[in-house]
């Protein structure tokens, strides 16, 4: 049995490399059938704003990273609460279907359910 | 004297926002870019304070545009020419890196 993996996003998607990374690392892992989870903490809510233009910042878009997601078999995706609405991201409005949005409490309960945890 | 202050940094979880907005000056102005426009989020506290102090803002239009948000109509939204302008109308910058 594969360990499994709890990435945590927490940067902004044009702040730098580090939205892109994150998503690819979840991305490989799931191409892989690894047991991995995609948390967005922080900034990292920040990435599933609708209507964003990457090209306004010659910037490559992530919708079509975070659309694929499910398609490589990364099916546990969470929001933090608070991040999100201290940011004012409404959570029915996000670029992303099927998000668990989860509060500090049940944040902590989910990092400890996985092997190993990654936070970007 | 007069002071253009420079934001790059997103204002959630940073303390050059709040560091900025208590050593602004009369005479200064604050040019907003890069993740510091996600301060132009309605309802947040970073929206509230720049709306409540009603001092002269200036919003990097590209930035605005990237990241889904609007500029309220107490905001310039400005473009790289306008902001080398802005630069130089003031007496010096300061960028908070």
């Amino acid at each position: 049995m594969p360990k499994s993996l709890l990435l945590i996003s927490r940067q902004a998607p044009w702040s730098g490399p580090s939205a892109r990374e994150a998503l690819d690392i979840v991305l490989a892992g799931g191409a892989f059938d690894l047991p991995i989870g995609l948390l967005f903490l922080d900034d990292g809510v920040l990435q599933l704003l609708a209507a964003q233009d990457a090209r306004a910042v010659q910037q490559k878009d992530l919708s079509a990273n975070l659309q694929a997601l499910p398609l490589f078999g990364v099916e546990q995706l969470f929001v933090c609460a608070d991040s999100a609405a201290e940011r004012g991201v409404a959570p029915d409005t996000l670029a992303l279907d099927d998000v668990n949005v989860l509060d500090a409490a049940q944040i902590a309960a989910l990092i400890d359910r996985y092997d190993q945890v990654i936070t970007l | 004297m007069s002071t253009l202050h420079v934001l790059s940094h997103s204002p959630f979880g940073d303390s050059r926002f709040a560091s900025c907005l208590r050593i602004f000056g009369e005479h200064d102005a604050l040019l907003l870019c890069g993740d510091a426009t996600y301060a132009l989020r309605p309802g947040t506290a970073p929206f509230e304070t720049l709306l409540g102090r009603g001092l002269k803002l200036f919003v990097l239009a590209e930035d605005v545009q990237a990241r889904a948000l609007q500029a309220p109509d107490w905001a310039k939204a400005i473009d790289y020419p306008a902001f080398v302008e802005l630069s130089i109308e003031h007496d010096k910058v300061n960028t908070w890196l």
